[in-house]
């Protein structure tokens, strides 16, 4: 059996290979986070998936600083929400093709099986499971698509017809039409298809198409078995889109008011355009979007250009829900789920059991510092146990006079 | 999986059940005639006045043409007074387990399925007239079987011919009589069949099942 001396000194050898416990301090949409919330923020979680649960069209705000934890919200939530699929959209990459890559992000949330279910359930109500002489199921793909129409043309705008056809076309040919099934679920995955592909599954667009996709986002949310949750991220980014530009003495080959008048811009068009899209995304039957803000100001900012357009649908939005920064408590406990899950991918279960030290490699004095520092904020937080991990590893001086040198200096 | 309940037996004449009303829904009715017919229907009026009233049945089964037994399919109507000599048995499908059945059907795409145009017997097993194609179509896949075997009434959503000759039914429905001469009814993702025991296979044809 080793003694804990030994244990202490494998997990600094292991160290020693370079491997740092604290790595990314950035949280994105498209890399899982493992790692809880801290406990102090339970309440925050629990009131937020409450309210998603029980409401439905609406808009809820989260409202919190740079590095408090808005995108890792996202992770918990979709981890959380079972009965949800929740859809990451950031605003960086999602403004262009907006429908589409809503559309995009939702079906690599909602996944294949549950898709193909979706559009099964949906052919089913359209009548594709019609019994001739009580037993016989015939398929006769133009009834149903007939059907199909018939049940849903008047929920559709007269400019949303076509695509309404090619969505139905897509469906239908998917599960009634086994010889152009793989191409039609190329189709219903988003693919980019050439107009050959298109013209053989016998319509007229893919779902780069606005209007396709956002049909086709409309009817899979209406009729999926899972709620769906639109999480879109730094939603402030489209204040900067509307405001004009800082430099206006700036010589330019093309001037945009050429084309967008003096008082608007390229950004400023797409910005309305985004946010006129995602108030039809919110008539969705169903939908609820909750949207990250760095400040109160920025959500007043937002409501007031929402004003602008339709006075009503500012009622859409809740009350904002708060994301705060760390307590000190909420440090330590940070610092252990995260020692603790490092400790777990390097095969080291019970080191904290095995040791009289709590927070070894660092101790309490060192982290309360890191607190008081960076008042608690987690990205900073992150980025300073990085900085003394990393002299941990790399100094050739022993932990104590690391750790000395940061209860001093901190 | 078969179904306990005997309260979907609309007509047994062995049992001497007869439940009079109109019914709708996926209904079986196997005939006493020579050619051992079973009729399948999506309405059925019975009444012990009119008797039993079928609209827009299809009637399947094998009968003599030319010294030769062929099977054939024809849809029409229905109307027996004295039914008692004429139809052994009426039963009408859960719609649970025809709902799974119809879920069945759809759980993959057979594109290679092979589907007639015109309904055909695969097989009969008698002595004297017998058809057997099983060998010409061992390893295909055949659309819409119908089958009678010793005891009971199998459809099935498809039919595969192993090697050996016997048949591998896919999505099944089964009806048919337990050893205290019950009648029940059941769904069989799978069931494999002897040709012993079969008395014959029909295959429709997608002609007859035209909408």
């Amino acid at each position: 059996m080793l003694l804990y001396e030994n244990k202490k000194a494998k997990l600094l050898n292991i160290l020693k290979f370079g491997i740092n416990p604290f790595k990314k301090f950035v949280s994105t949409g498209e890399i899982k986070e493992d790692l809880e919330f801290t406990s102090s923020r339970n309440e925050l979680v629990n009131t937020l998936s409450e309210t998603i649960k029980t409401n439905n069209n609406f808009i809820l705000p989260i409202i919190g600083g740079v590095g408090t934890g808005k995108t890792h919200l996202y992770w918990i939530l979709r981890s959380g929400l079972y009965r949800h699929n929740t859809v990451y959209i950031s605003l960086e990459t999602g403004s262009k093709r907006c429908f589409y890559n809503m559309y995009s992000n939702y079906i690599e949330t909602l996944e294949l099986e549950p898709l193909r279910n979706t559009i099964n359930h949906l052919c089913n109500e359209w009548g594709a499971l019609e019994r001739k002489y009580g037993f016989f199921h015939v398929v006769n793909i133009d009834k149903v698509r007939n059907n199909a129409l018939h049940k849903l043309s008047r929920h559709f705008k007269d400019n949303e017809q076509v695509a309404l056809r090619d969505v139905i076309n897509g469906i239908t040919t998917h599960q009634l039409d086994p010889y152009k099934r793989v191409d039609a679920e190329r189709w219903l995955l988003g693919e980019l298809m050439d107009v050959r592909e298109i013209a053989r599954l016998n319509l007229q667009n893919d779902l780069r198409k606005n209007k396709n996709a956002y049909v086709m986002l409309k009817l899979l949310i209406e009729n999926a078995r899972k709620g769906t949750v639109i999480f879109i991220d730094d939603f402030e980014k489209l204040i900067a889109m509307l405001k004009p530009p800082e430099d206006e003495e700036e010589e330019k080959i093309f001037d945009p008011s050429w084309l967008y008048g003096s008082e608007s811009s390229p950004d400023h068009v797409e910005a309305r355009k985004v946010l006129k899209k995602i108030m039809k995304l919110l008539s969705i039957k169903g939908m609820k979007v909750v949207i990250t803000l760095k400040s109160m100001d920025a959500l007043e900012e937002i409501k007031n250009i929402i004003r602008d357009i339709d006075e009503n649908f500012v009622q859409s939005f809740l009350d904002p829900l708060f994301l705060l920064k760390l307590s000190e408590d909420d440090i330590l406990e940070f610092y252990i789920k995260n020692m603790e899950h490092f400790l777990t991918s390097i095969n080291l279960y019970d080191f904290y059991d095995e040791i009289p030290e709590k927070y070894f490699p660092l101790n309490e004095i060192v982290l309360k510092r890191i607190y008081k520092n960076t008042d608690g904020n987690p990205r900073e937080i992150i980025k300073m146990l990085i900085k003394i991990f990393n002299d941990i590893i790399f100094s050739e001086e022993e932990l104590e006079n690391v750790l000395f040198k940061y209860e001093r200096s901190l | 999986m078969m179904d306990e309940s005997i309260s979907n037996v609309l007509f047994d004449s062995v049992k001497d059940i007869l439940v009079e009303g109109e019914f709708k829904g996926s209904i079986i009715t196997k005939c006493l005639d020579p050619e051992d017919s079973i009729i399948f229907s999506d309405n059925m009026l019975i009444s012990n006045t009119e008797g039993i009233i079928i609209k827009d049945g299809l009637k399947v089964g094998y009968n003599l043409d030319n010294n030769k037994k062929k099977a054939f399919s024809i849809k029409q109507d229905f109307q027996w007074e004295d039914f008692r000599t004429i139809v052994e048995y009426c039963i009408r499908i859960p719609d649970e387990i025809m709902q799974t059945y119809s879920e069945g059907q759809f759980s993959d795409a057979f594109p290679f399925t092979l589907n007639l145009l015109h309904t055909a017997g695969l097989y009969l097993n008698d002595f004297k007239y017998g058809v057997n194609h099983l060998d010409f179509f061992t390893g295909e896949i055949l659309k819409n079987p119908v089958t009678l075997i010793l005891h009971g009434i199998l459809i099935a959503d498809r039919v595969v011919i192993k090697e050996d000759g016997d048949p591998v039914f896919y999505d099944c429905l089964i009806v048919g009589r337990d050893e205290h001469e019950i009648l029940k009814v059941g769904y069989e993702p799978i069931t494999n069949v002897e040709d012993v025991l079969l008395k014959y296979i029909i295959i429709l044809g997608t002609e007859e099942l035209k909408l």
